[in-house]
């Protein structure tokens, strides 16, 4: 788990949220910190933005029951497959 | 203040160009057969974008068929839908706009969901992607949300009221209502009335990515493995008269618009709530005098997305109580697409298709029915039936819901 990637993340939540940071645990569900239908979808679009990659599809409403330490996991594998496919075009 | 008597409606035509071909029969074809029009999105930037499905019309329509070269230009994709549809309904009707002066007691409201799409985002792409300094000077009169309306009227030379209702995926239904009230009312005697949306632009897909309700693989309304809707595109159009005018010229009536409910759930702006769309449902039920046991057919929202199918199915049982169980539903949008503005359209012509023919539509693409959809969704393959009176369900972002009562024709 790279340190720096969590804590960006969970930035990004904390501000969509309006919350403190310390409250976010990695076990928090996005509805547990108040996050639900469109400011998840919001919340994953600041996400891609912010790490310039893209989530894969899935219906908007499954956000809501993610927890802080899956985004963090899949901003991760979407990091690294990048990195790997661009070692592998050069 | 005294009650108005209430003028009785009918549909005498009705036009259609869909993802299921040019015409209401090929639609109506289509939709009886179970076929489903989802396919590879066609669009010029379609390797660059993340959707790879749409309904889309066929590319053998030709939006220059019979209409006037001097009006062509002036057309954005939407109002080429709505001409063509327009003119197919009025053909049926054989209506005569001229005699007795029929065209100043005719009213025209088309919905649409957001208008002239096509004609903004190819005007955006010159004006920030190849840094132009000029718009298309008919910009404006492509764009603007009520030019098939308006474009619908100079046509037929209809001179009554003329207008465009807007309200995302119920513009048609609410268009429609608005039409039949006038007739009903005594503003109109006859009234030129549907949908059209021509959503599939680059921005346009941008936007439905973004919000992730897209499904990637089909659209499977009631399906536990559903993954969203399918955009579609297309206009229905029909025509409205009120029964007295429509049997003294001794017309075909296709089906009398019986009744209408429209509601606000005044909760999120894309969440939908059971009770608004049940009380939109109970509304239309008691407008059109129909008891839940005289309903055979409700052709339901049904976009197959997870958030409208569960909650439609409730708010039909909260609706219907135990008749819930003899109804028959379908989503028609498995097959031809959410058409958005135009969609309450497309489904109007499979409801007048099912009380005319005594045959329900299925929803195709119903694999496996999900445990918190329980009613009879008429799955994959047509049904024989007798349909007495149905109801056609839209309820749209904002939360707003309109529901048309339908019952056969007398």
């Amino acid at each position: 788990m790279n340190e720096s990637t969590q804590q960006q993340v969970f930035e990004i939540i904390a501000k969509q949220a309006k919350i403190e940071i310390a409250i976010i645990k990695p076990e928090s569900t996005l509805k547990d910190l108040g996050i639900e239908s469109l400011e998840a979808i919001e919340l994953i679009f600041d996400i891609e933005e912010h790490f310039d990659i893209n989530f894969p599809d899935q219906q908007g409403a499954n956000f809501d029951s993610d927890t802080a330490k899956s985004l963090v996991d899949a901003v991760q594998k979407a990091l690294d497959d990048k990195a790997a496919a661009s070692e592998g075009s050069n | 203040m005294q009650s108005v008597p209430m003028r009785r409606v009918v549909i005498t035509g009705m036009g259609a160009i869909s993802p299921l071909g040019v015409g209401a029969e090929a639609l109506w074809q289509g939709l009886r057969e179970g076929r489903s029009a989802i396919g590879p999105l066609r669009h010029p930037d379609a390797e660059r974008l993340r959707v790879k499905i749409a309904a889309q019309v066929p590319a053998h329509f030709d939006p220059a068929a019979n209409i006037d070269e001097r009006i062509l230009p002036m057309l954005d994709r939407t109002s080429e839908f709505a001409l063509h549809a327009a003119r197919e309904a009025i053909a049926q009707s054989g209506l005569d706009f001229r005699r007795n002066d029929l065209g100043v007691r005719t009213a025209v409201v088309v919905g649409t969901g957001v208008g002239g799409e096509t004609t903004q985002d190819e005007q955006s792409k010159r004006l920030y992607g190849e840094n132009s300094q000029r718009a298309h000077p008919l910009t404006i009169v492509r764009l603007m949300t009520n030019a098939s309306a308006s474009q619908i009227s100079i046509a037929h030379g209809l001179r009554g009221p003329t207008y465009a209702v807007a309200s995302a995926c119920a513009s048609a239904n609410h268009a429609i209502i608005q039409a039949a009230m006038m007739i009903r009312y005594g503003t109109a005697d006859a009234a030129i009335t549907g949908g059209t949306e021509a959503c599939i632009t680059y921005g346009a897909l941008r936007a439905w990515e973004a919000m992730r309700v897209l499904a990637d693989d089909t659209c499977r309304p009631f399906s536990v493995n559903r993954r969203g809707l399918v955009l579609g595109e297309g206009a229905g159009i029909f025509v409205l008269e009120s029964m007295e005018h429509a049997q003294a010229r001794g017309a075909t009536i296709l089906a009398e618009l019986a009744g209408s409910g429209m509601t606000a759930d005044a909760t999120d702006i894309v969440m939908p709530s059971a009770d608004g769309a049940a009380s939109a449902m109970r509304q239309a039920l008691a407008d059109a005098c129909l008891t839940p046991q005289d309903v055979d057919y409700i052709n339901a929202h049904g976009t197959g997305t997870l958030a409208n199918d569960v909650t439609e199915t409730k708010a039909i049982r909260l609706a219907f109580g135990a008749h819930a169980d003899r109804l028959a539903v379908s989503s028609t949008k498995s097959m031809h697409g959410h058409a958005l503005g135009a969609s309450g359209a497309l489904e109007l012509v499979a409801v007048i298709g099912a009380l005319r023919d005594s045959v329900v539509p299925p929803t195709a693409n119903l694999d496996q029915v999900d445990p918190a959809c329980d009613l009879d969704y008429v799955p994959n393959v047509a049904r024989e039936m007798p349909v007495r009176a149905a109801l056609s369900n839209s309820f749209a972002f904002g939360g707003l819901n309109a529901v048309l009562a339908l019952k056969r024709a007398p």
